[in-house]
């Protein structure tokens, strides 16, 4: 027997302040969330020997930098992952594959975005002459992940026969959540007259149906389950975690554009995990966009394909005291954008009871799904 | 040189144009020539796209070259009315589309939907292509059917 393998647990989480507008430093932002993941654990930077993040580009210091700031005495293991990988959660994963191997004994993750600093969408405005994938993309000015969601919310609709209220059902579920989370940053109750009246980015795609650029960093801190037993928290153990890309990885080029990898990494979840689909009791699922969301729902097998319009039941069932509580910190739509990690967090702090006046009662086993269509990953936690 | 040619077409048009490569060469020369074209890979007999350096369905790498009819059904669309480059601002609103080629199933390409009135637009409705010159590039682009049937559009 080889050592690589060890059972794993979050035992910090840590965030920013969230805000939305205003001009911060990505360092003070990193640091007061990593402070505030090993300040949670009980742990010091001293005790850190690896270091994840994810990031777009230099909108984030790297995995380096907070080595430094924080004092790490040395790095077992690290890396600032791009994003051909799943959205934050890559980092997480990496962490935990860290650990798991042996690699390293305590690992920080980290995802730090400011509005001056973060990619918005936009495309280059120079008119050379295209290569690669994107020859076949920005001739026809489609070089936008916006132009990809429109493309694919009026697929389903049309392939399902559904309406558009949906996905304004996400965008509901999201505000219905927020009003009880004080760090979200949009914390105002949508009607479904709002979502239906919101301005099109990219017609069928609304503004509501796309998340919530914000100032903030999050972090999370992973140890051995034998370590955590002497912090300070209730230790989360990872019970399961995967990859997924579908097979002829693309985005919008692939025989199901419509769920993209979100299926093969739902399989490969399950069969690993100890727990099924109807054991989940709080589930926090991307909804970088809302097309995402629903893609998830019926690849991870809460209901069937094409059934998720009756069975969210107008959104009784992803609310508050519904069958499925999700997205119970108002998810990136209203919390903000931080990309997959501040999901994995409110996982962890609805397992420990720690969520106050949004607490799912006795919530024992949550799911993180993050990422889109090429790049996803998934984790299941139970409480201890 | 073709790219000096490109860059010299873009200028005047604002918009990007490809630029060819090796498994894309065929593709761009065939639509200047008013013809759509993908590669049939010998092995397992079907086309892709986009163009690849070999078979991303089972990795075979010679491909016999393919002319297609150039009909196919209106997968999806979206309509951009907002710009994300300074190039299309001209021509707003412009129609992304996903069409669905006829000779093969889930083979689907990224174009514009053109010659059409954006409320007009169904999933499912029958499209054909039609090439826009943009400098020295041709790019293949789709609009409504203008009959229906097997004739070859004209």
């Amino acid at each position: 027997m080889s050592s690589l393998s060890r059972d794993v647990a979050v035992v910090g989480v840590g965030y920013s302040e969230l805000s939305r507008s205003g001009s911060f430093e990505p360092r003070a932002l990193t640091l007061q969330a990593v402070r505030g993941a090993l300040d949670d654990a009980g742990l010091r930077g001293a005790d850190v020997d690896g270091i994840f993040e994810y990031k777009f580009g230099p909108e984030s210091p790297g995995a380096q930098d907070v080595a430094r700031l924080i004092g790490a005495p040395d790095l077992a293991a690290f890396a600032d992952i791009f994003p051909s990988n799943p959205s934050g959660v890559a980092a997480a994963l990496a962490a935990v594959m860290a650990v798991a191997s042996g690699a390293c004994e305590t690992v920080v993750v980290f995802r730090c975005m400011t509005r001056e600093g973060g990619y918005t969408g936009g495309m280059s405005g120079d008119a050379v002459p295209v290569g690669g994938r994107e020859q076949y993309v920005a001739p026809y000015g489609a070089s936008n992940v916006m132009v990809t969601m429109a493309l694919l919310k009026q697929r389903w609709m049309a392939q399902y026969g559904r309406p558009e209220e949906d996905f304004g059902q996400v965008a509901l579920n999201a505000r219905r959540w927020s009003s009880r989370n004080e760090r979200a940053v949009l914390r105002d109750e949508l009607t479904m007259d709002d979502y239906l009246n919101a301005r099109t980015i990219v017609e069928p795609l609304r503004l509501l149906d796309c998340d919530y650029p914000i100032n903030g960093a999050v972090a999370t801190v992973f140890t051995t389950v034998e370590r955590a037993r002497d912090l300070r928290q209730r230790p989360v153990l990872v019970d399961a975690m995967s990859y997924g890309t579908g097979p002829r990885v693309d985005w919008l080029f692939v025989d199901d554009p419509l769920y993209g990898g979100t299926r093969t990494c739902a399989e490969r979840l399950w069969s690993r995990s100890s727990v099924t689909a109807a054991d989940v009791d709080v589930a926090q699922i991307y909804d970088g966009f809302t097309t995402v969301t629903l893609s998830w729902i019926e690849a991870l097998g809460f209901c069937g394909y094409g059934e998720f319009g009756d069975w969210v039941d107008g959104g009784k069932r992803i609310g508050p005291g519904g069958d499925l509580p999700m997205n119970t910190s108002g998810g990136q739509l209203a919390e903000g954008r931080l990309h997959g990690i501040s999901f994995l967090n409110e996982a962890v702090l609805q397992l420990r009871g720690q969520c106050g006046e949004r607490q799912v009662p006795d919530a024992e086993v949550s799911l993180v799904a993050s990422g889109l269509y090429p790049q996803c990953g998934a984790l299941v936690l139970i409480g201890g | 040189m073709q790219t000096d040619e490109a860059k010299d077409g873009t200028a005047a048009e604002g918009r990007p144009v490809p630029r060819p490569d090796q498994a894309s060469e065929r593709y761009w020369e065939e639509a200047r020539a008013g013809r759509l074209s993908l590669g049939r890979c010998t092995s397992c007999g079907r086309m892709q796209y986009p163009p690849e350096v070999l078979c991303t369905f089972c990795q075979g790498e010679d491909f016999e070259p393919t002319t297609l009819s150039g009909r196919g059904t209106l997968w999806s669309f979206a309509v951009v009315e907002r710009p994300f480059h300074p190039g299309f601002v001209p021509h707003l609103p412009y129609v992304v589309g996903v069409v669905e080629l006829e000779e093969q199933a889930d083979l689907r390409m990224l174009t514009n939907i053109v010659d059409a009135d954006p409320a007009g637009l169904r999933v499912g409705m029958p499209v054909e292509v039609t090439f826009e010159r943009r400098g020295d590039a041709a790019l293949p682009q789709f609009r409504p059917a203008q009959r229906t049937g097997g004739d070859q559009p004209t």
